[in-house]
């Protein structure tokens, strides 16, 4: 059956050209694949409850690993968000001597050594941790690791795969779950055989003796020996049934996990009362709320925003005002250093500028986009990331589900994020839920609480925002305003030709300003 | 609002406090904090490009403008929410126009737009009149009701006063109250406000940083040198 297995790609080359017939869902390795969102990984309290699930999978060269992985992928199906991590990007920095032997093909890309086991295991350990990682980038045509690095973040499952993968104890203590995929030599080598005379044009001679030199002794000294670590052992073809045994384990331990922590999770109703109101009653000032000074203007821009019969126009325009108001007010609470200038009448003043490393901001799509513009009015250079989180609205509990992260460079990089300031936007904290979500987000990146100044228009000060304060001490959470309930209601979402759909159950503030991001957008 | 406090955490204020104590009664400053500071260092600075001097000028000139309409009356008004809530409000009172002292005043126009839309705009050119040494009128252009208006009066830089306190001059023959004139300003010397506010007690003065005083070329020290001739010619 060798025509029906993907080709191995443990190996130093790489064929860039896909064949139509291969245009089918191939899960892309080193990628997080996200298929509903990923719901909460962290409690009320702020703290992460679950590590990702880890996958190790080892096995020789042209057994099949890459297609076990992908066939969980696929047979897992509706996962939140999955990550196939390759022992391949972890090849070791190269010198210049071994350089020469790996382009004259005598280069033992097949030893453990080879691999740079320690970067694989701290890799592995931060994306288990749900951190980010930035995974070295290692290119086959030019035998090294590149400068340029690989972001992930936000994966529930790993799988991480190669022929060394069950090698290393460092590695191994990573895993949830350890496969070992099993293949008869001939098999693997006829594979390679066939692969490497198509694809790489190599002669049948250099393909036996590099086999013979490299691959096959790696195979009986390190990967088979391997197989002992191994909870399951995988046939590398016609393994239906393995693979569904491994996927209703896989499903059954994230079940558990979410079952067991569902009651502790932050979604905001299963601590609010039925009744519209939310316990525990707070006070304003234990929120620690920076809210902007109530002047004339601003109780008599929050009057044209609140009211129903504002214009489109009008609420847009003073949206950015607004906007543009906090963001000022926000740009006090970043450091400032003393700097002394000369004016142009040759005069010196002894003044101050901003000391701060890194600045961006993340707007929390949709609504969070309403503070853009005044954002860019304050800052009109600096990165402006994105983050899209929505309730779960399918199976009715509501819980939020990270969709989309696009963060700046200066946060995706662990040593930049803990420098970094960042203008978290939302045009309201009500459940407090995405607001939640989104702080986690930041945190998991490295970005220091106190560094986080969450901006919004309105805070319902008997919504989720009390149980994100005790949870994120830290953050600043500057408001332009605060009202004091939440109130469960359904929107509409019938438009013309599609009537009696059913609505949504959402909470709303009140007084409030009604739904920003359809106000200002739609 | 439903519920007022004040900030938890004071912002770090400025080290380099105006140079005038105590202010007149008619005088407001924008809170003096290290952020602000911080926008003067740039727009202050010889060094600083055209671009930047044109973005951090506008936006100190936001906040002015933002502070000067605050005073400007309000009155109550109640108007239904979305979610079908009443709330008490705030209503405008009283129709506004700006008017800019030619040339520099013309610069903050944009950013009184960008908070009181499509405002009506007057401009008056004043310039020193060679004989006299005395500031002259050559030029003014007025929305014709301006006498029912409150006037926002645009001029960067105070330093003697002389053409502002003509400026109000002319306004005040066109009919408007003199305490229906706000002036708003980014920096101010201590002699020219003192002058000012002493000639019109009435008329309330915005202004973003009060600075040690003139040299003898009538410049502000430290200043930030010619307003206009940074925001339009170099």
């Amino acid at each position: 059956m060798l025509d029906e297995v993907t080709p191995p790609t443990d190996e130093p080359t790489r064929i860039a050209t896909p064949k139509l017939e291969n245009l089918t869902f191939q899960p892309k390795k080193n990628t997080v694949l996200v298929s509903h969102g990923r719901p909460p990984w962290y409690g009320e309290d702020g703290h992460r409850i679950s590590d990702a699930f880890v996958v190790g999978i080892a096995g020789g060269s042209g057994s099949g690993k890459t297609h076990v992985a992908r066939q969980i992928v696929r047979a897992l199906g509706s996962i939140p968000s999955v990550v196939i991590l390759s022992q391949d990007s972890f090849y070791k920095h190269h010198t210049d001597e071994e350089l020469a032997l790996a382009h004259a093909s005598a280069f033992d890309f097949d030893h453990p050594d080879s691999i740079d086991m320690p970067m694989f295991a701290s890799c592995l350990a931060d994306l288990k941790s749900c951190q980010q990682s930035n995974i070295p980038i290692y290119s086959f045509t030019t035998h090294q690791r590149l400068e340029e690095t690989q972001y992930l973040y936000g994966a529930a499952i790993i799988i991480a795969e190669g022929i060394m993968a069950l090698q290393d104890p460092g590695l191994r203590e990573l895993y949830d779950l350890k496969l070992f995929v099993q293949c008869d030599s001939d098999l693997m080598l006829a594979r390679r055989l066939k692969r490497d005379v198509a694809e790489r044009g190599r002669d049948v001679d250099g393909i036996l003796e590099q086999y013979l030199r490299y691959v096959k002794p790696a195979y009986d000294n390190y990967v088979l020996p391997s197989q002992r670590h191994a909870d399951i052992i995988v046939p590398g073809s016609n393994n239906t049934v393995a693979i569904d045994l491994i996927c209703t384990h896989i499903r059954r331990k994230l079940l558990e996990q979410s079952h067991h922590f569902r009651q502790k999770m932050a979604i905001p109703h299963l601590y609010a009362s039925p009744s519209g109101t939310v316990i525990p009653e707070c006070k304003v000032e234990d929120l620690d709320l920076t809210i902007l000074p109530q002047t004339r203007q601003l109780q008599g821009i929050f009057t044209i925003l609140r009211s129903q019969a504002t214009s489109r126009q009008d609420f847009i325009f003073f949206v950015d005002r607004l906007s543009t108001l906090l963001m000022e007010y926000s740009l006090q609470y970043l450091p400032y250093a003393p700097r002394t200038v000369t004016t142009p009448v040759d005069a010196t003043f002894a003044g101050k500028a901003l000391s701060v490393k890194y600045v961006c901001g993340v707007s929390i799509l949709r609504s969070g986009g309403a503070l853009e513009r005044g954002f860019r009015r304050v800052l009109n250079d600096v990165p402006m990331g994105s983050l899209l989180v929505q309730s779960n609205t399918s199976d009715g509990d509501g819980e939020p589900l990270m969709l989309h992260v696009m963060l700046p460079v200066c946060v995706r990089k662990r040593h930049m994020a803990e420098e970094a300031w960042v203008f978290l936007l939302d045009a309201q904290i009500g459940t407090a839920a995405a607001a939640f979500m989104a702080i986690r987000i930041l945190l998991d990146h490295g970005v220091k609480a106190e560094h986080i100044i969450f901006v919004t228009f309105l805070v319902a000060r008997g919504g989720g925002v009390s149980v994100l304060r005790r949870a994120f001490p830290g953050v600043k959470i500057v408001t332009a305003g605060v009202d004091d309930i939440m109130q469960e209601g359904w929107l509409n979402h019938s438009r013309e030709g599609e009537e009696n759909l059913p609505g949504r159950q959402v909470w709303a503030m009140v007084p409030g300003l009604g739904q920003i991001g359809d106000r200002y957008y739609l | 609002m439903a519920t007022v406090v004040s900030p938890v955490a004071p912002p770090q204020p400025a080290t380099n406090q105006s140079h005038m104590h105590p202010l007149p009664p008619s005088v407001f400053t924008l809170p003096q904090t290290a952020q602000l500071e911080a926008l003067y260092t740039i727009i202050r600075s010889k060094d600083t490009s055209r671009g930047d001097f044109l973005f951090y000028s506008d936006r100190i000139i936001r906040l002015l403008v933002e502070e000067g309409l605050n005073h400007l009356p309000v009155v109550k008004r109640v108007v239904e929410t979305p979610t079908g809530a009443t709330y008490e409000g705030v209503g405008f009172e009283g129709k506004i126009c700006g008017v800019s002292i030619l040339r520099a005043g013309e610069a903050m126009e944009a950013g009184l737009r960008e908070v009181c839309r499509s405002v009506r705009i007057g401009k008056i050119l004043i310039q020193r009149d060679e004989e006299t040494a005395l500031p002259k009128l050559f030029y003014s252009k007025f929305p014709q009701d301006i006498a029912s208006r409150y006037v926002l009066l645009l001029d960067p830089m105070l330093a003697t006063g002389g053409s502002a306190m003509k400026a109000v001059e002319v306004l005040i023959e066109h009919g408007v109250p003199e305490d229906r004139i706000i002036f708003i300003n980014l920096i101010a010397s201590p002699e020219g406000l003192r002058t000012f506010c002493t000639k019109y007690p009435q008329l309330k003065v915005i202004t973003g940083w009060i600075d040690l005083g003139l040299n003898e070329k009538a410049y502000i020290i430290p200043g930030l040198g010619d307003f206009g001739e940074r925001r339009y010619c170099e």
